[in-house]
């Protein structure tokens, strides 16, 4: 059998038992176990055990459970309920006014939380319907959620660049200062976006309100600043090389607890569920590493990835060609699979044509999460979509049209990245190294 | 039977927590030393050099403990991601047909894994290895957690099997499907 045959039939495999039902965890392994006995190359059980044990012991990966637990202390205070509050009075002078609430703070809420469905529901939770009762465009509203809300994938602390960057042995602290310039760059190009839309749409948008006085700015925004200053602590400390990545974790989830307990919220039952949920989330994803980590070994001695960069590159195609044909791939491999998924199967088989193309893998992470953002709000499956179905009772494709102006948008900022990979590139370059 | 298993899922559950919580402690305290030794560098007093040997080693081996520990419970929660979509357009019939395959494919693989790991934990014990660090930790212990964490999950999945043979469907369906925040990164 030739390794493409091979490759073809483990590819449709994969998509049978991953459509059957199989958890997505033990699908990898299975998939694993099959191309490592189809090429009788090396004893399957052997390399299960060695790959998955080395994946899951690792000093970097436990900066995860401890920016997921960070996130789940947070959520239970008061900041979501505060979110609104506190920004809305900041946003009165621009044009689009309260819109532009969503996008800050779900770039400000993605700064303590790694994930983007959860971004969108906490922001929404309290944003959408205060829009909506002043009256503002339905369309707006839940289009710039969605949209606003994938910036928690980009902006640091973020799941899956920690995920890129285990399974492609890359510096999450690097990957994290990398993220932080093209998720301002995405969250400003959503603002404008709301500017030039107001300008031309001023019959579509509710009366202005009274502006507020500054010291009242405050009080409303009082318990925002704490939150500001805790992110800026722990990106502060990645950047400045005085905290690694897990170092910065645990002192966020310090100081959140410190917040919660400033903030009165801080009670035996608050601290039990979030550290339960961490703990389940950090175990599903753990598990999906494990099986990705031994479908990566068993690819590497099928020798499929090797003989695909090779294959590619004999085309000869231009960098740019190469990425239209990536970004295709992963908008369509998008519409079907989750966002973790999507990585850890793919880097297992494209990073060696990444790397055989030239493309610095620093920046091919920030890529691949802008990719797998726009994968979010592309239906039939795209998380921030479920959410706000959940939240309007819109149908998954009208929220879909709603979002699309930003999904557009977002194929803007690949593009940009593409064109300027110094977007990406620059901060991390300014870093200490330690 | 029904009360053991549930407290046992409960009880690995907790262990995990806590192996989790655990690593927050130690790196807390070891950043306090590093703060209170820079604090006494600008007072020109002599630092502590304070250290916890093999910090790294001992959270990553309490990691991996703590991410399988937890497999079974996550299960019941109906946290962990499968492409449900296919299923969803079954008629009833064949949804638990269906559902029943997929339980008993995990169970076969969770039973290998098991097995594997077990095998693994046990030449590490058998040949007395320990991690290359400060302190030399046998890397059986962590290695049997991961191993009894999945042997949890094959008995978790069992547990399931059971479920859809008795009532037609997964005891955490609404769990999972309500379960749309935050499970995707």
């Amino acid at each position: 059998m030739s390794v493409i045959e091979l490759s073809l039939l483990l590819l449709v495999f994969l998509f049978v038992i991953l459509a059957s039902g199989v958890w997505i965890a033990l699908a990898l392994t299975i998939v694993g176990y099959v191309a490592i006995v189809a090429t009788l190359s090396t004893p399957p059980g052997q390399v299960l055990s060695t790959s998955i044990w080395a994946a899951s012991d690792s000093w970097d990966l436990t900066a995860l459970p401890m920016f997921i637990w960070m996130g789940e202390i947070l959520y239970r205070t008061k900041l979501p309920d505060d979110m609104f509050s506190g920004l809305a009075p900041w946003m009165q002078k621009l044009p689009g006014r309260l819109l532009h609430v969503n996008v800050v703070g779900c770039a400000i809420f993605a700064a303590v939380s790694g994930s983007s469905a959860a971004t969108c529901a906490t922001i929404g939770r309290i944003s959408l319907p205060e829009l909506l009762k002043r009256g503002y465009d339905e369309k707006m509203a839940i289009g710039t959620l969605a949209g606003a809300g994938t910036l928690g994938l980009l902006i640091p602390p973020s799941i899956i660049l920690i995920i890129y960057a285990t399974v492609t042995e890359q510096s999450i602290a690097r990957l994290f200062i990398a993220g932080v310039l093209p998720g301002i760059m995405l969250a400003g190009l959503f603002m404008g976006f709301i500017v030039v839309w107001a300008l031309l749409n001023k019959d579509r948008m509710p009366e202005p309100e009274p502006p507020m006085p500054w010291r009242e700015r405050l009080a409303a925004s009082r318990r925002l600043i704490p939150v500001m200053l805790l992110i800026l602590g722990v990106i502060g400390s990645i950047y400045g090389g005085l905290a690694s990545a897990t170092e910065a974790a645990v002192v966020g989830v310090f100081l959140s607890f410190a917040f919660s307990w400033w903030s009165g919220t801080l009670t035996v039952e608050s601290f039990r569920e979030a550290l339960l949920a961490a703990t389940k989330t950090s175990c599903m994803i753990a598990f999906i590493l494990a099986g990705a980590a031994y479908l990566t070994a068993a690819m590497g001695f099928t020798g499929i990835p090797m003989a695909l960069a090779e294959w590619i590159t004999a085309f000869q195609l231009q960098p740019w060609a190469l990425l239209t044909v990536l970004t295709i791939f992963y908008a369509l491999l998008g519409c079907f699979l989750d966002g973790i998924s999507m990585v850890v199967l793919t880097t297992s088989i494209i990073i060696p044509l990444v790397e055989k193309s030239g493309f610095d893998l620093i920046w091919f992470g920030i890529y691949i999460v802008l990719v797998v953002e726009m994968a979010q709000i592309t239906p039939p499956v795209g998380f921030n979509l479920y959410v706000l179905q959940g939240m309007t009772g819109r149908n998954i494709f009208t929220i879909g049209a709603y979002t699309l102006p930003l999904f557009l948008l977002m194929v803007a900022a690949v593009v940009l990245v593409a064109m300027f990979p110094g977007i990406a590139l620059w901060l991390p370059s300014t870093m200490l190294d330690r | 039977m029904r009360l053991f298993l549930d407290k046992l899922y409960e009880a690995a559950l907790w262990a995990a927590a806590l192996c989790l919580a655990t690593i927050a402690l130690l790196v807390g305290i070891q950043l306090g030393g590093r703060l209170l030794d820079g604090a006494l560098m600008l007072l020109h007093l002599p630092p502590t050099e304070f250290q916890i040997l093999s910090l790294a080693e001992i959270s990553g081996y309490m990691l991996a403990a703590a991410s399988f520990m937890a497999l079974a419970p996550t299960l019941k929660g109906g946290a962990h991601i499968r492409v449900t979509m296919a299923l969803n357009g079954l008629p009833p019939a064949l949804r638990r047909a269906a559902e029943l395959l997929a339980f008993g494919i995990a169970c076969v693989a969770s039973a290998y894994m098991t097995w594997q790991f077990a095998n693994f934990a046990y030449v590490s014990y058998k040949f007395n290895e320990v991690s290359a660090g400060v302190i030399r930790v046998q890397l059986a212990y962590p290695q049997a957690f991961v191993a009894l964490g999945t042997l949890i999950l094959t008995i978790a999945l069992i547990d399931e099997l059971v479920t859809i043979v008795m009532s037609d469907r997964p005891s955490f369906r609404d769990a999972e499907e309500a379960f749309t925040v935050g499970k995707e990164g």
